[in-house]
């Protein structure tokens, strides 16, 4: 009988060994679950946030100020951005997710939505979100109407510069292309880079050149067909974009593939280079000492008969259709809805964010009041390329923008290529 | 039971005590279930177009019919061939050179041995933080090649297609050269002198003693530094990614950026569990390919 115990541990083992395999596969059929209804599980709801260490302090205090409340616990897990956006469709296909997720507006919040992952807010919305701006609302929206998302603040994209070092050059900000072109020229006369960038770790930076381009040439609906794949990047119209791109390639710094953003950032802060094509988010990375002095104009208007056009990223909440405890999710998304919790929220982020809520007291400085102006004066916001084209696309853009940088003269190839890159991505994701 | 009854009698005495089995059923379970079974699975889904989010639809073999036409995936596939050569010859030839340069204990070899053998001991994120520094447009090279008249040879290194791929070979080479250098030294130690002494009595040349007496010695060792050489190319990804993320413009891409960047950016994983079986094939066409060679070679001798 001694062969038996081996026999019978090969076959645990073969069994052990299958269920084992069995488990690990790895679900690739759909996951869309039922609508969360009835009551809540105990325990804390758990908030994933992507924002860095810099916006932390704001996400704390609002969760804190819930938390105060004593409608229910509310645990934060901040996770670094690029961790976050990576993670994300893992967190909501697994079979038990966190339940609410700091996240962008847009395509981006759409792509998840199209598959059934997110829970429907429109309760929140009805409750006490009257105030939002139309506008918010419909970019809160699935394509058939529901509210998906609750967002808490939205920045502005400009041309920065430094006000002291504009009038060391003689330069006043320019509003016509006409007008930028010859501030370029002017400033690049007295041994400055007029422009800059630092695509060498940040390369989607250039996207905002195209994005602005874009919507000054061929109009936000335009961009907003474009990016969503109505419209080819292998067009009259992108040609037309790059025709006025490359007008402005001689006075970029000439090595900005091989410069990073922090070092970008350095040397128009040291005034090597002019002017920085940035959104609100870069204010705080320039030193103390000179953030009086920063000052930005509206990326300059090229056909006065497009209707202005304006990047607005917006940013707020989504949560997990898959939650456990929805109705706490839903209660903890009207407190960020409130005036009183983004007022926090906004305070906390340095004045580089406006509130989504019009209710909320925010003291603007000059930069945020003169963004909240640019915005609210536009005839259409767009949210940026990634945002609006769906993150799966920023690669092809990337390399796209950063070849026409090195070598514009192959510009029917390289338009050609992002239009295949772009379909290709399209197809296989 | 009538097969296993024959020899049941001859093999009882022989039965390891079942503890035997859990040495190796554990290790062999985890291993499967942490290694192999991703790794099939791998497989399984280049045959898939999935997103992550929506449901997978098979598409057979139509993954591997787009990489053939798609111009990153063979960039990537010219710029890893490149590194094998590159970066595989040049370390191989030049730890060689060194070991054999400082495999004799004079006075003073040991702080060069551990100069070369110094970069390994930094992560390779580090190594890339400071050969990015290095070739930065105001950096130490650019600034270097300034103060000595050549000017016109400065350019921005990681920033142009042309230069970029190089520039980071040189910062990768920075770091397997030393560690080259480490395994041929032990192999150049474990070398019989009396052989060496024979041939250098029988007259035989500098260059004739290495190429007939010294390098067939090191068969062995180069089995395993060729190995370790072409593993090391086709997984190089960290330095790569932390100087360039692949870019500008793809000139820099290999296979492994390649399949990190269409997993995890754009979202495309059928067709980057694709990108990892050819480079799961790559490395073990390689690697058998020389073992058969190397293992038909010894039985011959």
């Amino acid at each position: 009988m001694t062969h038996m115990p081996r026999r019978r541990l090969a076959a645990l083992g073969v069994s052990i060994a299958a269920s084992a395999l069995l488990a690990g596969c790895v679900a690739t059929g759909g996951t869309a679950a039922g609508p969360a209804v009835g009551e809540d599980e105990s325990g804390p709801l758990v908030l994933q946030s992507r924002f860095t260490d810099a916006e932390k302090g704001g996400m704390e205090q609002l969760v804190a100020g819930f938390n105060e409340l004593g409608e229910g616990e509310v645990e934060l897990n901040s996770i670094p951005t690029s961790t976050f956006n990576a993670q994300l469709p893992t967190y909501l296909t697994s079979a038990t997710p966190p339940d609410v997720y700091t996240w962008y507006a847009g395509q981006a919040t759409r792509d998840f939505a199209e598959q059934d992952l997110l829970l429907d807010l429109s309760d929140v919305w009805e409750s006490g979100m009257g105030d939002f701006s139309p506008a918010l609302r419909e970019l809160s929206q699935t394509e058939d109407g529901t509210e998906v998302f609750v967002p808490t603040g939205y920045y502005w994209w400009g041309v920065y510069y430094f006000k002291s070092d504009f009038e060391k050059l003689g330069i006043e900000p320019p509003t016509t292309w006409d007008e930028f072109l010859a501030a370029c020229d002017q400033i690049k006369s007295q041994g400055v880079n007029p422009l800059t960038m630092g695509l060498s770790d940040n390369a989607w930076l250039a996207s905002a050149w195209f994005d602005y381009l874009d919507l000054r040439i061929n109009g936000g609906d335009y961009h907003l067909d474009l990016l969503s794949g109505d419209e080819s990047f292998d067009s009259p119209e992108v040609r037309a974009v790059f025709d006025e791109f490359a007008k402005v390639l001689p006075f970029f710094d000439p090595a900005v593939l091989g410069t990073s953003h922090n070092q970008a950032m350095s040397d128009f802060a040291q005034g090597k280079s002019a002017m920085y094509l940035l959104g609100a988010w870069a204010q705080p990375s320039v030193p103390e000492d000179r953030r009086d002095d920063l000052a930005f104009f509206q990326f300059p208007i090229i056909d006065p008969d497009v209707p202005v056009a304006e990047e607005a990223p917006t940013d707020g909440f989504i949560a997990s259709v898959k939650s456990t405890r929805p109705q706490l999710a839903k209660r903890f998304l009207e407190y960020v809805a409130s005036a009183e919790a983004q007022s926090m929220l906004m305070k906390g982020q340095q004045g580089t964010a406006l509130a989504a809520n019009p209710e909320a007291e925010q003291t603007l400085d000059e930069l945020a009041s003169q963004g909240k102006e640019m915005l609210e004066s536009a005839a259409q916001v767009t949210q940026f390329f990634n945002r609006d084209a769906g993150d799966a696309l920023q690669g092809p853009a990337d390399a796209a923008l950063t070849q026409f940088i090195a070598q514009p003269e192959n510009i029917d190839a390289i338009l050609e290529e992002w239009q295949a890159a772009a379909e290709r991505v399209r197809a296989g994701s | 039971m009538t097969i296993t009854a024959l020899p049941r009698d001859r093999r009882r005495a022989k039965v390891p005590p079942p503890i035997v089995f859990a040495f190796v059923l554990i290790p062999f379970l985890i291993e499967a279930v942490g290694v192999f079974w991703p790794a099939i699975q791998g497989v399984g889904l280049s045959f898939l177009r999935w997103n992550g989010i929506a449901p997978a639809e098979p598409v057979g073999i139509g993954n591997y019919v787009d990489l053939m036409s798609d111009p990153i995936f063979l960039t990537a596939i010219r710029n890893t061939a490149i590194w094998i050569v590159l970066f595989g010859g040049i370390s191989f030839v030049a730890g060689l050179g060194v070991a054999l340069l400082f495999q004799s204990e004079r006075r003073g070899v040991g702080v060069y041995r551990t100069a070369l053998f110094l970069p390994i001991v930094f992560s390779l994120v580090v190594t890339a933080l400071i050969w990015t520094a290095f070739f930065q447009p105001s950096g130490v090279l650019n600034t270097f090649l300034q103060s000595v008249g050549l000017g016109d040879l400065t350019r921005v290194w990681l920033g142009d297609p042309d230069t970029a791929l190089y520039a980071v070979i040189v910062a990768a080479l920075w770091r397997e050269i030393g560690y080259v250098m480490v395994l041929f030294i032990a192999g150049l130690k474990g070398l019989d002198p009396s052989v060496m002494e024979a041939a250098r009595v029988d007259g035989a040349t500098r260059w004739q003693r290495f190429r007939l007496v010294t390098f067939p010695q090191l068969r062995s060792v180069n089995l395993v530094v060729l190995s370790v050489i072409i593993i090391d190319s086709l997984r190089s990804f960290d330095i790569v990614w932390a100087m360039t993320r692949g870019g500008p413009f793809h000139s820099t891409e290999l296979l492994s950026t390649y399949m990190f960047s269409t997993a995890f950016e754009s979202r495309a994983l059928g067709y980057a569990s694709a990108i990892a079986v050819v480079i799961f094939l790559l490395a073990i066409a390689v690697i058998v390919s020389y073992l058969v060679r190397a293992l038909s070679e010894e039985k011959e001798s």
